[in-house]
C-alpha cells in the first residue's frame, strides 16, 4: 500500500498557509520522525488576493492549535477585535434601520430557547439586546476582553479583523519556522499526472519539479490543480446570491487614536452592501455589488459618498467575484481550499472560517495510504458540499427577509424563485417555530449555529407564531436568563475597555499566554 | 491624593513619618528574595498587572478589599517590603516621598541635625536597594517560569462563619503537574538558578491560606459575639 506522507500545497494566500499550518501542527509528530513532509510551492510572480479581513472565532482556535501567539498576532497583523456584524438599511432601508448578528449564543442557548418569550414580551427592545450583552458592547466600541485575560480567552466571544496582506507572510514565518513546512518559491508550470489521472508531481520553472502523495490546491481564483487540470466542475450560485464585484479601498483615520468599531459594519444600498472594516491603522471599505443591476461608475459614487473626502487619491480596486463552488471538492489526490474551491461574497465572513474547517478535516483525516483516500475524499465531499450549501442559504436570508422595494435589486431578491428550497422551506416551519440548537443544524461543526440564524431572522423583524400554553413550559427559566443578560451587559460595559485602548495595550505589553 | 517628590535634607528635615504603620490593603507585590521570610506567614501567589496583564508576585493579606489580617502583628512577622517602604519611592537614584500619605506626620525623624539620613532612613535606603534589583530577579523568574508553563491560575473559594462566602480571582500558582513533568535538564536549571527553592516555598506557603482564614473567622467569631 503506498503511504501518503508528502504533502504539496500549491498556493500561498491565506488558505494556502493556514492549510500548511494546520496540518503540519496536527502532523508535527511523523514532521520531525521524518516520516511526513508538508511543502508549500508559492508563484513569486502571481499576487495573493490580499482582501478578506474579517473573520470568524474559529480563527482564535486556529491559532492556538498551531502554536501562534496571540500578541505576536495583533503585533503583526494589525489585527483588531471583531464581535460581529451590524447590519444597516437591510429591513426597510431607512436611516434608523439595523441590527446585529453578534457572536456569542443568547443567554442560557443550551438550556432554554429565548426567543418565543422575546416575540412574546414585544416590549421594543431588540432580539440582540434582550438575549447577550455583545450589541451593546459594540455600541460603545468596547473590547470583548481585559489585558489580564490570558491569550485567546475573553469575556465575550470574538474573532479578528486582520490585514489580510500581513496576514499570510506572519503564517509563513510560523509554518516555516516552528512547525518545519518546507517553502518554495516557484510557478507551477506543468502538472504530470499518472494513468489513473492521480497528480504524481508538479514541474516547476525556478525549483525543478516537486512530488507529492496528496496535493492541496490553494492557488485562488486561478484553480489550478481541481479545475485546470482535473476538470472539476464550478456551481456557480449567482441565481442566487447575485453581488458579482467588489470596489475596494483602504481609509486612513483622520487621526491616530480615532475609535476603532468593534464590529464589521455592512451597510446596505441600492445594488448591494458596503463593508467597513476597522484595522488599528485604517479601514478597509468596499462595495459589493451586481453588475447585472448596478454600473461600475454608480457602484464608484455609492462608494465615494459612502466614505467622504478621504476617498480622494485613494486606489479604488475592483475585483469581479464568480460567486459558485467546485462541484466536488476532493478528487483523485487533489483537494482544494479556500478560493480555489469557491466562493460566495464576503457577506459574513464565511470563506477563512470554510478554509480552516476544511484544513482541519483534511488534518484530521489525512488518509493513511493512497488506497483509502477515495473513502476520505467521499466524506470531505460530503461534509463540505453541505457547508457551501448552509452558506448559501444562511447569506441568502440576509437579503431574502428585506422589505425593501426601491430597487430591481431588492425586489429579485425576496422573489422565491431565487431563494433555495431548503431555506424556503426553513422559513415555512421558523413562522411557527423559532431555530434552536439541536433543529435543523445538527451538523458537530455547523459554520452557522441555530444562533446566527435567530439574529438574522429576529434582526430584520421575522415573526414566529408564539402558542402561550408552549411559553409556560420554560417561563421561569427564560425570565431568569433575560434577567441575567442585564446584569452581565451591565458588568461587561462597566469592566471591559474601548476596542483600541486595548489592543495598543497587547501591542504594547502583551497578552499572558494563561 | 498622591503628591510625591524628590527627598532632600533640607526641606524635608523635620518630617516624620510612621514606620510601623502598615496600609490597609489584602493582597501586596513581593520579590523572591522575600520568599523565605514571606512563606512562612503569608501564601504567596502569582496575579496580573491590572494595567498591564504581567505577572508579578503578591502575598496575600486578606480577603477582602483593604482587609490586612496583619496590623495587629506588628514587628513580630515579616512585613513585606512594600509595606515597610511606607510612603517612600524611588526615583531613579534618589528617593522620593508621598507628602500626601497618612503615614506621613507624626513618627521617625527622616534626618539627624547634620543633616544625614537617620537610622529609619538608612533602613528604608536599604530596603530599596533590595527592592529595585529583586523586581527586576523576579520579573525573570516568572518569565522562566512561564516559558516553561509553570504556572496555572487556582480557584480559592472559602466560607466563613458568618455565613458568607469568597471567590477569591486572579491568582495563580505553580502547576504542579507540569512541575512533575518537566525535562531533567529543565529540572537542573531551575535548581541552578535558585528557582527550585523559590517554587517549592510558593507551594508550601499555599498552607497560610488556612491559617489566615482562620485569623479572619476569628475576627469574624469575636465581631458576633461568639466564642473563639
Ligand atoms: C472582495 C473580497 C472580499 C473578501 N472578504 C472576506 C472576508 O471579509 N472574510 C473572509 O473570510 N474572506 C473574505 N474573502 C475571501 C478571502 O479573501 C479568501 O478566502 C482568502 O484570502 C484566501 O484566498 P486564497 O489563499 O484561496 O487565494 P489567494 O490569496 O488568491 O492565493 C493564491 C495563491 O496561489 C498562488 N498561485 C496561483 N497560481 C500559481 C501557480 N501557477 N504556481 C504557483 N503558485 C500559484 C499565488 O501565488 C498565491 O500565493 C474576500 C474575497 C473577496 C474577493
Amino acid at each position: 500500500m503506498q503511504p501518503v506522507k508528502d504533502i504539496v500545497i500549491v498556493g500561498g494566500g491565506t488558505a494556502g498557509w493556514l492549510a500548511a499550518s494546520t496540518i503540519a501542527a496536527r502532523h508535527q509528530g511523523r514532521i520531525k520522525a521524518g516520516q511526513f513532509s508538508v511543502t508549500l510551492v508559492e508563484s513569486p510572480s502571481v499576487a495573493i488576493i490580499g482582501v478578506g479581513e474579517g473573520t470568524w472565532p474559529t480563527i482564535r482556535t486556529t491559532l492556538k492549535k498551531i502554536g501562534v501567539s496571540e500578541t505576536d498576532f495583533f503585533r503583526h497583523c494589525d489585527g483588531a477585535f471583531k464581535q460581529g456584524g451590524k447590519f444597516s438599511r437591510w429591513t426597510t432601508g431607512a436611516d434608523d434601520d439595523f441590527y446585529y448578528h453578534p457572536l456569542v449564543l443568547p443567554q442560557g442557548f443550551h438550556q432554554v430557547n429565548l426567543a418565543p418569550h422575546w416575540l412574546a414580551a414585544n416590549d421594543g427592545r431588540s432580539f440582540c439586546d434582550a438575549v447577550c450583552a455583545q450589541g451593546v458592547l459594540c455600541d460603545e466600541g468596547l473590547a470583548p476582553k481585559t489585558i489580564t485575560m490570558a491569550e485567546y480567552d475573553g469575556a465575550a466571544n470574538y474573532s479578528y479583523h486582520l490585514d489580510a496582506g500581513k496576514f499570510a507572510p506572519f503564517l509563513q514565518s510560523h509554518a516555516t519556522g516552528k512547525l518545519g513546512v518546507r517553502h518554495v518559491l516557484a510557478d507551477v508550470i506543468k502538472v504530470n499526472q499518472l494513468e489513473n489521472g492521480d497528480i504524481s508531481s508538479l514541474d516547476t520553472a525556478q525549483a525543478g519539479t516537486i512530488r507529492g502523495d496528496l496535493f492541496v490546491d490553494c492557488t485562488g481564483f486561478a484553480a489550478l490543480l481541481i479545475g485546470k487540470t482535473l476538470e472539476v466542475g464550478f456551481k456557480p450560485c449567482s441565481d442566487v446570491l447575485f453581488c458579482d464585484t467588489a470596489l475596494a479601498v483602504q481609509v486612513p483615520y483622520d487621526r491616530p487614536d480615532a475609535p476603532m468599531a468593534s464590529q464589521t459594519n455592512a451597510t446596505a444600498q441600492k445594488a448591494g452592501w458596503i463593508w467597513d472594516i476597522a484595522l488599528p491603522t485604517r479601514r478597509g471599505i468596499g462595495h459589493v455589488f451586481s453588475s447585472r443591476h448596478m454600473s461600475d461608475d454608480e457602484a464608484h459614487s455609492i462608494l465615494a459618498a459612502y466614505v467622504g473626502p478621504a476617498i480622494k487619491d485613494r486606489n479604488v480596486r475592483k475585483i469581479p467575484i464568480r460567486s459558485g463552488h467546485r462541484e466536488i471538492f476532493w478528487k483523485k489526490n487533489v483537494v482544494a481550499v479556500g478560493l480555489a474551491a469557491g466562493f460566495l461574497e464576503p457577506l459574513e465572513s464565511s470563506a477563512i472560517v470554510l478554509g480552516e474547517l476544511s484544513s482541519k478535516l483534511i488534518a484530521e483525516q489525512m488518509p493513511a495510504n493512497r488506497e483509502i483516500m477515495d473513502i476520505v475524499a467521499a466524506n470531505f465531499n460530503e461534509v463540505t458540499s453541505y457547508r457551501w450549501g448552509r452558506i448559501i442559504d444562511f447569506l441568502k436570508l440576509h437579503y431574502c427577509l428585506t422589505k425593501r422595494t426601491d430597487s430591481q435589486f431588492w425586489i429579485d431578491n425576496a422573489d422565491p424563485s431565487t431563494i433555495p428550497e431548503r431555506l424556503q422551506n426553513l422559513l415555512k416551519v421558523w413562522k411557527y417555530r423559532s431555530p434552536w440548537f439541536f433543529d435543523e443544524f445538527d451538523r458537530l461543526e455547523e459554520v452557522f449555529p441555530a444562533a446566527s440564524y435567530q439574529y438574522v431572522l429576529y434582526g430584520m423583524g421575522f415573526r414566529t407564531e408564539v402558542d402561550p400554553y408552549e411559553l409556560a413550559v420554560d417561563e421561569k427559566l427564560a425570565a431568569q436568563y433575560m434577567r441575567q443578560n442585564i446584569t452581565s451587559s451591565f458588568r461587561m460595559r462597566s469592566e471591559l475597555p474601548k476596542n483600541r485602548e486595548l489592543v495598543d495595550k497587547i501591542v504594547t505589553y502583551g497578552l499572558q499566554p494563561i | 491624593m498622591t503628591n510625591i517628590v524628590p527627598l532632600n535634607n533640607q526641606s524635608h528635615r523635620d518630617l516624620r513619618v510612621m514606620a510601623l504603620v502598615s496600609d490597609e490593603r489584602n493582597f501586596v507585590a513581593v520579590v523572591a528574595g522575600e520568599f523565605p521570610h514571606l512563606a512562612p506567614h503569608y501564601p504567596i501567589f502569582f496575579s496580573k498587572d491590572s494595567e498591564t496583564g504581567a505577572f508579578y508576585c503578591g502575598a496575600m493579606l486578606g480577603f477582602d478589599e483593604g482587609e490586612n489580617l496583619f496590623v495587629a502583628e506588628g514587628r513580630n512577622v515579616y512585613r513585606p517590603l512594600n509595606l515597610q517602604r511606607g510612603p517612600f519611592f524611588v526615583a531613579g537614584s534618589d528617593i522620593a516621598i508621598d507628602l500626601d500619605s497618612p503615614k506621613v506626620g507624626s513618627g521617625e525623624l527622616l534626618f539627624d541635625e547634620s543633616g544625614a539620613p537617620s537610622v529609619y532612613l538608612k533602613s528604608i535606603m536599604a530596603l530599596f536597594r533590595d527592592l529595585v534589583p529583586g523586581m527586576e530577579q523576579t520579573r525573570i523568574f516568572i518569565e522562566v517560569l512561564l516559558g516553561l508553563k509553570l504556572i496555572e491560575p487556582i480557584d480559592i473559594n472559602l466560607s466563613f462563619d458568618d455565613g458568607t462566602r469568597r471567590s477569591l480571582a486572579g491568582l495563580y500558582t505553580i502547576n504542579q503537574e507540569a512541575l512533575r513533568d518537566l525535562a531533567d535538564a529543565d529540572v537542573l536549571m531551575l535548581f541552578r538558578r535558585g528557582y527550585l527553592h523559590l517554587i517549592y516555598l510558593m507551594i508550601s506557603s499555599l498552607a497560610q491560606v488556612k491559617f489566615l482564614a482562620q485569623r479572619k473567622n476569628t475576627a469574624l467569631r469575636a465581631g458576633l459575639g461568639l466564642p473563639r
